[in-house]
């Protein structure tokens, strides 16, 4: 049977006549990383506050690890790491001081586990820097140390690469995979960035005007990802002869732009189509089968929906 | 609650707003000071004291304080710290209430500060008339009046919730500190919460024909109404990030 740990009923949110998060009903499975992708605006931070009760929902159900937060908040939120936006801490205090604030108050301040952290995300040779002298990217690292201080099984994180170099993203993407394979910590990422949700992600949730479109596991992505193959030849006029004389039909079967042809059916008929090229004297470059990209399918995926 | 009182203690940590509050807990003493050289007026202890007290509580204390409630319960907007209090998680009621501890402990250190300030500036100019029942007496007295500015304080709050800047605490408690001025002497200034907590604390509400009950009826209603008010908007409005 399958657990979920994040379960959504038609949730909501409307600011004035503005409506936010339209209806979303979202299912996280338990020890699986989760992405939330969507353009700026779609609702991703929105949806993310009302489960972590920072926000109200105008209307719908949550129920985290199978419980209504609301009468199990006690017992529910201990359980959550979470980054919202820019990770805020006291600017006025060090990285160790300000994870020692949420550790006293959370009841579980453990020295030694806030230096533990604190070098799992390198912050730990920034020991007299204050926060406010903290780089964008050690601001984030920080509050990726204070989401997981107190060993949750889930973690809420939205946009938390925002601001990382390249090197900083590699660490996160590296820890977070560890924390969701070796630890079976739930995960659920929001992100812009569609290449990070689709090296992280097992499920993505694709979200656009503050309606949840689909939940797409990894393995069905890659199905319903567009394949084709890329034909590069020396005289693009020849070659959609060629095409026509199949009947093939443009946007349909293929398309076309400068010296490349694009086909979208019969693909295992390329060896046959390059002999034919061959044949009436086209010189053909290249010959690739290529499958859409996350951003491509993001697009067309949104403006289908 | 102590753990809360002495995590506000952490955050005021290299804060410049703790060290800008005791010297403005000083402020008074020292000018009082110099006004023994400046005014002769046979300045003694008590005199010393009870001016301070004066100044003090009916009018730096409004700037002062104003500031302090800003501070307490802005920075937690300004440096979008709340989104990582509550999450971790804390009760917002609970959080709230803290931070109202947080602030009468920080005015009980500003009137010891005041009251020791203005003891050992009293012995630098050389003032006649010290006694530890004065010493007591005084510190007593201003810090009654604290106490009950502290509760008159609770609108406030709900200010520095609605809005987060420094900018209006600072003009509004400069302007409430200069209609303090104004309303003293006044026969309905007993009535204006603002105002009453030092005409209470040092007696002169005697010299008004007024009743004392019913002072205190206004401080703790405005403390009910600000406390009530800061409490909803707090508990029923989403965190901004």
């Amino acid at each position: 049977m399958v657990v979920y740990v994040i379960e959504t009923n038609n949730l909501s949110k409307t600011y004035s006549r503005n409506k936010v998060v339209n209806s979303v009903n979202m299912h996280v499975e338990k020890g699986k990383i989760y992405g939330l992708l969507g353009k700026n605006g779609a609702g991703k931070t929105t949806t993310m506050c009302m489960l972590l009760n920072l926000t109200y929902p105008s209307g719908g159900e949550i129920f985290l690890f199978g419980k209504d937060p609301k009468r199990y908040s006690n017992e529910i939120y201990p359980k959550i790491g979470s980054i919202i936006e820019t990770p805020g801490f006291y600017e006025n205090l060090t990285a160790y001081e300000n994870l020692k604030i949420i550790g006293k108050i959370r009841g579980d301040y453990n020295p030694q586990k806030i230096r533990l952290v604190l070098e799992m995300v390198n912050l730990a040779d920034d020991k007299s820097k204050r926060f406010k002298d903290f780089s964008l990217g050690m601001k984030q690292r920080l509050g990726i140390a204070a989401a997981i201080l107190h060993n949750p099984e889930l973690l809420i994180l939205d946009e938390p690469i925002n601001g990382l170099d390249p090197f900083g993203i590699k660490e996160i993407r590296t820890l977070l995979k560890r924390l969701s394979h070796d630890f079976g910590i739930t995960i659920l990422i929001s992100s812009h960035i569609l290449s990070e949700i689709e090296n992280l992600a097992d499920v993505i949730g694709f979200m656009d005007n503050g309606v949840l479109i689909d939940e797409i596991s990894r393995d069905e992505l890659h199905d319903r990802l567009n394949k084709f193959v890329e034909f590069e030849v020396s005289d693009i006029g020849l070659a959609l002869n060629v095409f026509k004389r199949l009947e093939l039909r443009e946007n349909e079967d293929y398309t076309f732009d400068n010296n490349t042809i694009r086909l979208y059916s019969h693909l295992d008929m390329r060896d046959k189509f390059n002999a034919l090229f061959v044949k009436a004297g086209i010189d053909v470059r290249k010959v690739n089968l290529c499958e859409e990209n996350l951003e491509e399918f993001f697009t067309r995926f949104v403006s289908n929906n | 609650m102590l753990t809360f009182i002495e995590m506000e203690f952490l955050k005021l940590k290299r804060s410049n707003i703790f060290l800008l509050s005791l010297i403005g807990a000083i402020l008074p003493p020292l000018l009082m000071f110099i006004a023994v050289f400046a005014f002769d007026e046979g300045h003694t202890f008590e005199l010393l004291f009870s001016n301070v007290n004066m100044y003090m509580s009916a009018l730096f204390a409004i700037l002062l304080y104003a500031i302090m409630i800003s501070y307490l319960f802005g920075r937690e907007y300004n440096e979008h710290t709340l989104k990582t209090m509550l999450t971790i998680p804390v009760s917002r009621g609970k959080f709230l209430l803290s931070k109202y501890v947080m602030f009468l402990v920080w005015i009980l250190i500003l009137t010891v500060v005041t009251t020791l300030s203005t003891m050992v500036l009293g012995f630098v100019a050389g003032l006649d008339g010290f006694s530890l029942k004065l010493f007591i007496d005084s510190f007593a007295q201003l810090l009654f009046a604290n106490v009950l500015l502290f509760l008159t304080f609770s609108p406030f709050v709900f200010i520095s919730l609605f809005i987060t800047n420094m900018v209006p605490a600072m003009v509004g408690g400069a302007g409430l500190a200069l209609v303090n001025m104004m309303i003293y002497g006044q026969t309905w200034a007993p009535y204006v919460p603002w105002v009453c907590p030092y005409l209470i604390a040092s007696g002169e509400i005697a010299e008004y024909s007024s009743s004392i009950t019913l002072s205190y009826a206004v401080i703790l209603a405005t403390f009910a109404i600000g406390l009530v008010i800061s409490y909803i908007y707090f508990t029923k409005t989403d965190v901004s990030l």
